[in-house]
Parts: C-alpha cells; sequence; structure tokens
C-alpha cells in the first residue's frame, strides 16, 4: 500500500471546508480521501494498492475527477497521477521541506484558472491557400514551384524541396496567428504557452493562466479571432486547475 | 472532455473530437519493450532514431537547397544521396514490419516526435 496524492491544497482559513469538501468526494478504486496538513497547506491522499497506480486511462480520468472536485472552491497544485509516498511520516517531511515553495505557487494562482486553446485546420484546404500566397500576412515572395527537373534525383530533390517551403509557409502562418493572439491580450495579466504544428490539423495548441474575472474576457476574443480567421477552427477549453503555469519540482 | 468545459467551438465538434481521439490514441506509438518483442522492441526504437537524424538530415540539406549555395551537380549528387537514404528506411520498414506511425514515438506532453 502507499499513499497517492492528488493536491496539494491551500486549507489555511477554513480547514474544515476541506474535511466536508472531502467526504463527498471518493478516490481511485473508491478509496477514502484524507488530508496530511502542515501550517496552511494540505495534501489530499489515498491510500492505495500500488496496482491502482499504472497510468490506465480510467484512473487517470478518476484522478483527474478528483481534482477538478477540489477545484471548486479550492486553490489548489494538481499533482502528476503517479505522485506516490509510501508512508504519512515522509509525506510530513516532504510538506514540511517545500512548504515555502508550495505556498508561494499557491499564492501566485491565486483566483487564477487555467484555459486551453486548440487550433485546427484542413491540411489539404490551408497547403492550398497559402500555396497560391492569397493568405493575408503570409510573404509569398518565395514562389513555392519548383524548377523543371533533368533527372530523377533533381525532381526528388524539387519535391522534398516543395514539401519544405510548404511547411516553413505553413509554420510562418502559425507564427501570424499566435502573435495575433497574443497581441489581444496585451496589458491583460495573463501568462500563456504555445505549440506550434502539434500536428496535421493541430496547428497551435495554447494555454492561459488569468484571473477568473477574465474569463468572459478571453471567450469573447477567441470568438473575434475566430471571425478573423475563417480557415481555422478555434475550440476553447476550461477552466482548468493550474497544471502548467507552476513549478511543481519538490525535494 | 465533458461539454460544458467546451466554452467556445465552431460546431465542428466532431471533426475535433475525432482529431482529439486520435491524438490521445497512442497505444500504437508507445515503445513497449518485453522479453517476449525485446527483436521487434529494439528494431522500433534503433529505426525511430535512424529516422529521426534521416529527417533532420533532409530538412537541412533542403534548407541549403533553398539558400541557392548549391552546384546543379551538388544537388543532383544530393537528390541521389536522401532518395537511396529514403527507400532504404522503407525496405527496413518492411523487413521488421514497421509503419510510419510505429516509428513516431508517443513522447507525452511533448507530443510526437516528428
Amino acid at each position: 500500500m502507499a499513499r497517492m496524492i492528488y493536491a496539494l491544497v491551500s486549507s489555511g482559513e477554513h480547514p474544515e471546508n476541506l474535511h466536508s469538501k472531502l467526504q463527498g468526494i471518493q478516490g481511485i478504486g473508491g478509496t477514502e480521501l484524507t488530508k496530511v496538513s502542515y501550517e496552511s497547506i494540505s495534501a489530499i491522499i489515498s491510500e492505495n494498492e500500488k496496482a491502482d497506480f499504472t497510468a490506465e486511462k480510467e484512473k487517470v480520468i478518476e484522478f483527474a475527477g478528483v481534482i477538478e472536485a477540489l477545484s471548486q472552491g479550492f486553490t489548489l497544485l494538481p499533482m502528476r497521477f503517479g505522485s506516490i509516498m509510501d508512508s504519512i511520516e515522509e509525506l510530513n517531511t516532504m510538506l514540511e521541506r517545500n512548504y515555502a515553495k508550495i505556498r508561494q505557487n499557491l499564492d501566485f494562482v491565486e483566483n487564477k484558472l487555467e484555459f486551453g486553446l486548440k487550433i485546427f485546420c484542413d491540411p489539404e484546404k490551408i497547403t492550398a491557400e497559402l500555396s497560391s500566397g492569397i493568405v493575408a500576412g503570409i510573404d509569398h515572395a518565395e514562389s513555392i514551384t519548383s524548377e523543371s527537373g533533368n533527372s530523377v534525383f533533381r525532381d526528388y530533390v524539387n519535391k522534398k524541396l516543395r514539401e519544405h517551403r510548404i511547411e516553413e509557409l505553413r509554420l510562418k502562418y502559425a507564427e501570424t496567428v499566435i502573435a495575433e493572439i497574443t497581441e489581444y491580450f496585451t496589458g491583460m495579466n495573463t501568462m500563456h504557452t504555445f505549440r506550434k504544428m502539434v500536428s496535421e490539423t493541430n496547428i497551435i495548441d495554447a494555454l492561459f493562466l488569468l484571473d477568473k474575472d477574465q474569463k468572459d474576457t478571453l471567450v469573447v476574443a477567441v470568438a473575434e479571432m475566430q471571425k478573423r480567421n475563417p480557415l481555422l477552427s478555434f475550440m476553447l477549453t476550461g477552466p482548468w486547475p493550474p497544471y502548467n503555469f507552476v513549478d511543481k519540482s519538490i525535494k | 472532455m465533458s461539454e460544458n468545459k467546451i466554452l467556445f467551438n465552431t460546431g465542428m465538434i466532431d471533426g475535433i473530437s475525432a482529431e482529439i481521439e486520435k491524438l490521445s490514441n497512442t497505444e500504437e506509438s508507445k515503445l513497449k519493450l518485453t522479453p517476449d518483442n525485446a527483436d521487434s522492441g529494439l528494431a522500433k526504437l534503433v529505426l525511430t532514431l535512424v529516422e529521426l537524424i534521416r529527417k533532420l538530415v533532409e530538412k537541412q540539406a533542403m534548407r541549403r537547397v533553398d539558400g541557392g549555395s548549391l552546384t546543379d551537380d551538388e544537388i543532383e549528387r544530393l537528390g541521389e544521396t536522401l532518395m537511396k537514404l529514403e527507400m532504404k528506411m522503407e525496405e527496413l520498414k518492411k523487413h521488421f514490419n514497421l509503419t510510419d506511425r510505429d516509428l513516431n514515438i508517443n513522447l507525452g506532453p511533448l507530443g510526437d516526435l516528428m
């Protein structure tokens, strides 16, 4: 048996609320949730067999469900699935040793929410549009038409060169969309990260951390960006617990 | 993902769900090494690295071609080399019964390798 840690929760002002919240939630495999506290923070744990720690889809979903339920009412730092400690003593030592850093991270995400923005495209359609040079904002000075080949090897290079130029154009296009998104949030208290060309269809994967009261502004901004980019499909999700904007490494 | 977590979408939810399902279905792209499949597991790992390097070499070569610094003769030889590399890679994949998807190992939060 070991202790699965779900989240580190800010429990300072109303520890009794946390206690009653835990009564209404079950851990992985229907296990009981308990808290181990140190000063104003609590680790939410359940006691599980080691077999429960294998990263199967259902268990990971149950794990995320616990974090989601806890986030309704508490500021927390979600832990990665598979974060375990062998004993309560070990857990207490970890909390004590890392208290200052955990507290600082909890204060940082207080009253903040995380959102995800995925931007999709039809790869064939976007390639055709970019190749024809009609997408606004993309410098199309370099043609993607290739010189006629005079050997099979030259033809092969030309084919690869065309693919390379299309890829570069798609990357450049993703960068212009990211610049547009970033411009929207200038002046707002947001943090964001972007990944480009996640897959052939998912050209941008963005994450935002912003104040709770800025949620509606974000939705409006995404709707506006969608209008301006009809070639793309925007999907905004959230709010999520702050999975991606704090350093959760512990000693 | 529960629908109440979707704050905005363009009505293409079916297509997007299919894409998310595809992104999360990483079984094929997981590297599974067990005593029973040590040979094929190792082949998959080695070929993945070879393919990654081959693609990087190809990309760098295209940058040089695009930059206009190569002579016609150099481009010819480059084309022959890259073509042979690709053909050899296809042979090896066939020999070990692997597909492009098998070689695109999923790196978890970092996404796919290639």
